[in-house]
């Protein structure tokens, strides 16, 4: 079929309009948006108007919506469940490089407040008064949000480590609470050989947060971030050898389970005994008593075994802030409901007791009725003090690095993949510490 | 259907002007051409073009947490060539490919065969089952065999435990291949059966008539008339199903969740890409692996092509 | 193009009949029974997801997969849990579902029927181009389209609106290809010349005349491109932040990543497979329903090709 030109005009051919209609569209759109940040230090009083978004995952924010909006009730907060954690850090990521549609306030946990800090994402909430909290939140936890007189998030809760056991597991096999990590692998050791089907614990190969914590207390400090283009990067230094050389004995002997955790076969195994004890952090005992409520009052706590007898340390897994981003167009209104959320007695109180969440205040910290609930899924221990004592024992100086999305999502391949094939986990150290090392200076950051 | 047609043919052609088919009409009737295909084009500008020039666009810098975007020409393309996690996903699916495929387009000529041999009591029934699955999302699909497959409540295990015997794990890095192949088949065999269905439908009464008359059994009657009658079809259903699978990313995703160790962030080049752009925050990057990706799905469907018009030239 | 074939097809049809009635005595007893065997590996599945929807949790674990327990019957109690968990939202899903998926399907089917006609009819200058570019795309990773999409459409302002799911799901070069073929070979280029030397203009032309002959493959277009919006999971899970916007598929892996997650996660087995049996009864009903359209749609469509 040829094709015809017809009266001496040249037509464009319909293509060649599309293609120009669609080089403009692609030229509008990538003008550069710089964030905006309506630089108002104005504080907000009970009539000011306004509507801000707030992401978090946490359920049922709605009371302390509902406290906050008694004090401002013109403000309205929009909460929406954007993902869970990495879900939700992608999301933030690509609405905040694309100049849009990012939040006013975001649920950020410790260990991604750098990844958004070094994008200069987040509001300085200082000159909005967030400094004078500084005395309400627990040390190492206000170290983690706040630098140079900065004040980059709010600490809402907090994960310190401890043990979560089986007292009818441990008396049937005539175990001891491990106080050290050498009686924990003695432990684990004699369990198994008792009964093949019951591991010690369960050492999950997709929960990198688990995993550091346990380096965290002993010691290890992966990442050391002074300057804002020079990263530290230790992944395998002798402290998380250590660590690595230890799992990697019970690995391999198969005296610990190495199922991922938080699916089906890992809630039925904590319901049906297959693990005498999970290594978890604070926010865990309420979680278990939702999810295992077959196993009631057969549970007790006690801090993480030690590595060397009389120690008192700790690592921490987990824990959120608030924060809020520089998208918002309303600073000092989302300011506002950040601090009030993690800060005001009420509203944290709430946090603990309606959505489980460990406190970050040091008052909830020293409250006596707090320490002194008995719960009986614990055999009416009072858990609350012995994970209150442990979060005294975290150690302050632990850092976090400015890309830890890619950092845990490269151990679940490296790491974590050795757990499952029972493979070198020294070696898995040393590729973790490689990629991530490469990662970095691909992103323009040195490493000494 | 014919009546509208019928009744302007029968219009009296008396009134009319005499005709001029002239190279004005047919440049009139070339015109009007524009007008039906611009809304698709504007929208095909919109929706595929303009992203596509953004990505190409985008693939030629690299941004960094520290140092912000620079030009980086084709450094990212150079870098996808020696990208071992690329080429793993890619061979993966090539594997997945030349396994699942065949598998699923032979199936789905088996049962067409069947359900239109007319020996089957029930066609009806079998027909609309087999098709069935591809009435469940994909993502449902993935969640449901996640659970069957699951040590925990599928009754797979639960079956080889009332038998005494270990059930393979089904999630476990052997296996998931053909797990995630299995899943997909159960989707799709039954929408290329009813493709090659209705093409057997469609076969001209004649040729079987002919066949009668020499006598031919019911196998001969398919080998000789049904399976040629078949071969385009076959053709566009292998093209689609290659570049199908070279996609493939809802199926993988969801298995994360449920075998996380499994399946790495590379596992296929549509799971990387996603990882590369939204968990390393590296667009650049990503953009220049999907480009790659593209690259690879049209050689490997273009040598497909070529083999197959070869083999059909030869035949 | 090839008229005789379409009359043959028609004709075929009652005399196969013929053949049927003849052959009806020979159906075989073998062939019947693989062949519900093969039936048996589609629904068993199928039939589980039914059975466990009426289990409560400890009960999915506690329980064969099969068997139904009549004294723990828990089908009404997981279905109310279903819809009410959230606010909710599990109706806001199905309403944005039907919502996203009707308006793609009828948006693409208008383009792609437009368009089909316009490649198939006319000639113009650049059509080769354009058509050979467009069928191009269905080779494009759905990976490559949407990231760079979600950029654009965040400059823009439409992400995580309506908009950015329903945009990209209009665009159908399968259906504009599906559409050419159908078009060039279904409508006579005689009757198209007979109307024009009537004095029609195309517009009308199309309206009257073309859209009744290509009915069926308009009905292939809008089913196909029915079911791949209502199944599609990666094109709104990369647009949606807002719950309140996703489809069905986004929402349930949203329910099903909750379980996984330290620090207020929780279990939410039952509801993630209530859930999904209830999301793919509407698409199976309507499968069930509209079997004749499906099966003269892509018989017409798939032979044409």
């Amino acid at each position: 079929m040829k094709l015809r030109e017809g009266n001496g005009h040249r037509r464009l051919p319909m293509l060649m309009l599309a293609l120009i209609a669609a080089i403009g569209l692609v030229a509008a759109a990538c003008s550069s948006t710089t964030p905006k940040s309506t630089a108002s230090t104005a504080t907000i009083s009970t009539s000011t108007k306004g509507s801000i978004t707030f992401w978090t995952w946490v359920k049922d924010m709605d009371k302390e919506v509902a406290l906050f909006n008694k004090k401002y009730p013109n403000i309205k907060v929009n909460v929406v469940n954007a993902g869970q954690g990495s879900d939700e850090y992608k999301k933030l990521q690509t609405a905040l490089k694309a100049g849009k549609g990012a939040p006013d306030v975001a649920q950020i946990e410790y260990q991604y407040v750098p990844t958004f800090t070094i994008t200069n994402s987040l509001l300085d909430l200082a000159p909005y008064g967030a400094s004078a909290l500084q005395a309400k939140f627990v040390d190492w936890a206000w170290g983690q949000v706040a630098k140079d007189g900065k004040v980059f998030a709010i600490p809402q809760d907090t994960g310190p480590m401890g043990m979560l056991y089986r007292q009818d597991l441990f008396d049937k096999y005539g175990i001891a609470v491990p106080k050290t990590w050498d009686e924990f692998a003695a432990a684990a050791k004699t369990l198994h050989d008792k009964d093949p089907k019951v591991y010690l614990t369960d050492l999950p190969p997709n929960e990198p947060g688990a995993y550091v914590g346990l380096e965290w207390q002993a010691g290890a400090r992966p990442f050391d971030v002074q300057k804002t283009d020079t990263v530290g990067v230790s992944l395998n230094d002798t402290a998380a050898k250590k660590v690595s050389a230890y799992w990697s004995g019970l690995v391999k002997d198969g005296t610990v389970a190495t199922d991922p955790d938080f699916t089906d076969a890992w809630y039925q195994g904590l319901a049906s005994g297959k693990y005498a004890t999970w290594l978890t952090a604070a926010w865990g005992p309420l979680f278990l008593q939702g999810t295992a409520k077959a196993t009631a009052g057969k549970w007790r706590v006690a801090p993480l075994p030690q590595w060397s007898a009389g120690e008192q340390a700790a690592g921490n897994w987990g824990g959120s802030t608030t924060a809020v981003t520089k998208q918002t167009k309303q600073p000092a209104a989302a300011a506002a409901f950040a601090m009030f959320l993690n800060s005001d007695p009420q509203s944290a109180a709430l946090l603990n007791t309606d959505q489980s969440l460990f406190p970050a205040t040091k008052a909830l910290l020293n409250d006596p009725t707090f320490l002194g609930q008995k719960l009986d899924f614990y055999g009416g221990q009072t858990v609350n003090q012995t994970f209150a004592d442990v979060s005294s024992t975290v150690v302050t100086s632990f850092q976090w690095s400015p890309f830890q999305d890619y950092v845990f999502s490269e151990f679940n391949d490296t790491v974590g993949a050795a757990f499952t094939k029972k493979g070198d986990l020294d070696a898995a150290l040393d590729s973790w510490q490689g990629a991530v090392v490469k990662y970095a200076k691909e992103q323009g950051f040195t490493v000494p | 259907m014919a009546s509208s047609a019928d009744t302007l043919v029968t219009a009296p052609p008396a009134a009319l002007p005499r005709r001029r088919k002239g190279p004005r009409r047919k440049a009139r009737r070339g015109r009007a051409g524009y007008l039906f295909v611009a809304p698709f084009l504007l929208f095909f500008a919109a929706a595929f073009i303009a992203p596509l020039a953004y990505a190409a666009y985008t693939s030629l810098f690299r941004t960094r947490l520290v140092g912000g975007t620079v030009f980086a020409g084709l450094q990212n393309y150079r870098e996808v060539l020696h990208d071992q996690a690329f080429r793993d996903g890619v061979l993966r699916m090539a594997r997945f490919l030349v396994t699942q495929v065949p598998i699923m387009l032979v199936l789905a000529v088996a049962f067409a065969l069947a359900i239109d041999s007319g020996r089957l009591w029930g066609p009806r029934f079998v027909r609309l089952s087999i098709f069935l699955p591809y009435a469940v999302p994909s993502a449902v699909a993935a969640l449901m065999w996640g659970y069957l497959y699951g040590p925990s409540f599928g009754p797979i295990t639960q079956l080889a435990d009332n038998l005494g015997v270990t059930a393979p794990n089904l999630l476990s890095g052997g296996w998931m291949l053909p797990s995630i192949a299995n899943i997909v088949t159960w989707e799709f065999v039954g929408y290329n059966m009813i493709i090659f269905y209705a093409v057997l439908r469609a076969i001209p009464a004649e040729l079987y008539e002919a066949a009668a008359v020499d006598g031919a059994g019911p196998v001969r009657v398919a080998v000789h008339i049904k399976l040629p009658a078949l071969r385009p079809a076959l053709g566009l259903t292998a093209i689609f199903s290659i570049i199908g699978t070279f996609q493939l990313f809802t199926e993988p995703s969801i298995m994360h969740t449920v075998a996380p160790n499994v399946i790495n962030r590379s596992y296929t080049p549509s799971l990387y890409a996603y990882n590369l752009a939204f968990t390393d925050q590296r667009l650049n990057y990503a953009a220049a692996l999907s480009f790659a990706m593209g690259a690879v799905i049209v050689i490997v469907t273009a040598a497909f092509v070529l083999v197959f018009s070869r083999r059909r030239a030869r035949s | 193009m090839r008229p005789a074939a379409t009359m043959s097809a028609q004709r075929a049809a009652p005399t196969v009949r013929i053949n049927l009635l003849a052959v009806l005595r020979r159906r075989s007893v073998p062939l019947t029974i693989a062949m519900f065997v093969c039936v048996a590996y589609f629904l068993l599945p199928l039939l589980w997801l039914v059975i466990a929807s009426t289990k409560s949790d400890s009960g999915l674990f506690n329980t064969f997969g099969y068997s139904v327990q009549t004294r723990d019957f828990q089908l009404w109690h997981n279905v109310r849990q279903v819809f009410s968990y959230g606010d909710g939202q599990f109706v806001r899903w199905l309403v944005n579902t039907v919502f996203y998926a009707v308006a793609s399907a009828g948006g693409a089917a208008v383009l792609a029927t437009a368009g089909g006609y316009g490649f198939a009819k006319f000639d113009f200058v650049g059509k080769r181009a354009a058509f050979a570019v467009v069928v191009v795309s269905i080779m494009v990773p759905g990976i490559a389209l949407t990231i760079p999409s979600y950029l654009l459409f965040a400059k823009l302002g439409i992400v995580n609106t309506p908009l950015s799911i329903i945009l990209p799901s209009l665009v159908s070069p399968f259906g504009i290809y599906l559409m050419r073929v159908y078009a060039a070979d279904a409508i006579d280029d005689s009757l198209l010349e007979a109307a024009r030397i009537d004095g029609a203009g195309e517009v009308r032309i199309f309206f009257q005349i073309a859209l009744r002959l290509l009915a069926p493959g308009v009905v292939t277009v809008v089913l196909f491109t029915l079911v791949a919006t209502w199944n599609n999971y990666f094109l709104p899970f990369i647009m949606l932040n807002d719950p309140s916007l996703f489809p069905v598929t986004v929402g349930l892996a949203q329910w099903n990543a909750q379980a996984s997650g330290g620090g207020g996660a929780e279990a939410v087995f039952s509801l993630v497979i209530t859930g999904s049996l209830i999301s793919v009864l509407p698409l199976a009903v309507a499968f069930l329903l509209l079997q004749r359209y499906w099966q003269s749609g892509l018989s017409a469509g798939s032979v044409k090709t």
